[in-house]
């Protein structure tokens, strides 16, 4: 591969992934407003909310780390972006397997915490010990997941993965308990209801959101379509099959998307130490029991 | 020592800002800027007035304020808009200074309710502040007791309108004629009155200071700030008749 071409899809996937989660949140909100018998945002609302924080004329930055933060969490989720196979472009996949993609995703949560704590707002120290109490509930369901996909493909390569799964056929039906299992893990990563325990409007005022204006809360904006993206392609290329064009496999990234937001809206929120609890007993005990299938079969 | 501060009602347009240091892309910049600002308005509600039972309906299914690109948000550094339902009582305009001077600009304030426009029924009352634009800039009155929703959704799109032009600069007045605005305050709170924002030093960071920010009710905080020490006397930019910082309460 030449030196041109790599350039290229640096800038051309994460460029992607960003218009792609664009759309993918119209559509969660969209969907959303209609399930609650609303009209919706116009079409390119996400792209107006973006571009108006980041023209704000006024700006508060709380601090170096404060800034370093939200640089970490983008950063984070623009080099995931380049790990992630899809059709046509393959970037650093064969170089950075899987486990370096997973390291990568929870980089932002990390960026995020440093960036809202410089900010010392009672009600955003809160929503970070949440948001991390709410990766340490879903990472583990997640792993065994990933661990069980692996085991079962024998390659930790996402292309090799996608590449057995048009062989054979897709991991949905060769391992349906891990797929499920995974789907409530990134419906908890989504921080949709009743997972939502670190955003919690009404609560703890959005969190760690709270002290965020401008381009600040612009870049989480930006953050919320890059991760909506990476998840539903992590998710479609271990259990969909990847894409063979982008014809077929951006539908499969919105289906994806579109199953956690259609059952979010009937929920309200958990505890914090009721959704560890129900996170580590439910999808893990599913997950647990789908590696041990798949190490069974093997 | 509320003898002492006379209220002041002298008028509030928006003091106009040259355009003609700008170039043609400057331009194509700001009407675009403007041209998404219209767009995506988050509102800040501050419902402590009668006012705040119309809003639900303008927010949810029947009137859906989101097919227009406005949505609620919790906290005054994510918002734009602040929405003031209703009476402000004196204790409550506090508050409403405090939370405006946190937001970020270009904000908007839009008062809905009589109350907000003249004092409505509590004209008479000892405890509410009557006029609203008195103590902050205010973009928008919606008049009525109360307003209908269908009346809070075209408040909301003449602000839009104003916002797409470039006309809806009021919060810079805040900067530029702070002397003013702080005067009626004091008068209202006494002359102790202050707040943990930095005003004057906002003013000159964003170039918004004017011939009008400062005046003898400044002076008058400023002697309140730097007899209690809240001052910050390191600061190296600190000049006889300004403040540079000041520390919370």
């Amino acid at each position: 591969m030449s030196g041109q071409h790599i350039f290229l899809e640096l800038i051309l996937m994460p460029l992607l992934a960003f218009m792609i989660g664009l759309f993918l949140v119209l559509m969660m909100r969209k969907v959303r407003a209609r399930i609650e018998r609303r009209v919706g945002p116009p079409f390119l609302q996400p792209l107006w909310d973006i571009i108006k924080l980041y023209v704000k004329k006024m700006q508060i930055s709380h601090g170096v780390i404060h800034d370093l933060g939200i640089i970490m969490l983008l950063g984070g989720y623009i080099t995931a972006e380049v790990f992630l196979p899809v059709p046509g472009m393959s970037g650093f996949t064969s170089q950075g397997d899987i486990i370096t993609l997973i390291y990568l995703m929870m980089v932002p949560s990390l960026g995020l915490a440093l960036g809202v704590g410089q900010c010392a707002n009672p009600n955003g120290s809160i929503g970070i010990s949440r948001a991390l109490t709410a990766m340490l509930a879903y990472d583990i369901p997640f792993i065994v997941v990933i661990a069980g996909a692996c085991l079962y493909y024998g390659t930790t390569d996402l292309t090799e993965i996608i590449a057995l799964q048009k062989s054979q056929q897709w991991g949905l039906l060769s391992m349906p308990i891990l797929a499920l299992a995974g789907l409530i893990a990134i419906h908890a990563m989504l921080g949709k209801e009743p997972f939502e325990i670190y955003v919690a409007p009404a609560e703890i005022a959005t969190g760690p959101m709270v002290e965020m204006s401008g381009k600040y809360l612009g870049s989480l904006f930006v953050m919320q379509c890059l991760q909506i993206y990476t998840i539903t392609v992590l998710y479609t290329s271990l259990f969909l099959g990847g894409g063979y064009t982008w014809f077929d496999f951006i539908p499969k990234l919105f289906l994806v998307a579109l199953l956690p937001v259609m059952i979010t809206v009937i929920f309200p929120r958990y505890k914090t130490d009721d959704v560890l609890r129900w996170l580590w007993k439910w999808p893990t005990g599913l997950a647990l029991l789908g590696l041990a299938i798949v190490v069974l079969q093997g | 020592m509320k003898d002492v501060i006379p209220i002041q009602t002298n008028n509030t347009e928006t003091i106009a800002v040259s355009k003609n240091s700008k170039n043609i892309y400057q331009q194509a910049i700001d009407t675009f800027s403007n041209f998404c600002r219209a767009r995506s308005l988050f509102v800040l509600h501050y419902c402590t007035g009668c006012g705040a039972i119309e809003l639900p309906p303008a927010m949810t299914s029947r009137f859906d304020m989101e097919r227009l690109g406005i949505q609620p948000m919790v906290t005054p550094r994510q918002a734009d808009i602040l929405l003031i339902t209703g009476y402000v009582s004196i204790k409550t305009l506090k508050r409403v200074i405090l939370t405006y001077e946190q937001m970020q600009g270009p904000k908007y304030v839009i008062g809905i309710c009589s109350c907000t426009v003249n004092g409505g029924m509590y004209w008479q009352s000892y405890a509410t502040a009557k006029v609203l634009s008195e103590y902050l800039p205010v973009d928008m009155y919606i008049a009525g007791c109360m307003p209908r929703p269908e009346a809070v959704l075209t408040g909301l799109q003449q602000l839009m309108k104003k916002i797409e032009k470039g006309e809806a600069n009021s919060w810079e007045n805040y900067f530029k004629r702070y002397d003013y605005y702080l005067g009626n305050q004091q008068h209202l709170f006494g002359d102790t009155w202050h707040t943990p924002t930095d005003i004057l030093e906002e003013a000159r960071h964003y170039h918004l200071y004017g011939a009008e920010s400062t005046g003898n009710n400044t002076a008058r905080l400023i002697k309140y700030t730097v007899e209690h020490d809240l001052t910050k006397l390191d600061a190296p930019l600190r000049e006889k008749d300004s403040m540079t910082k000041r520390g919370k309460k």
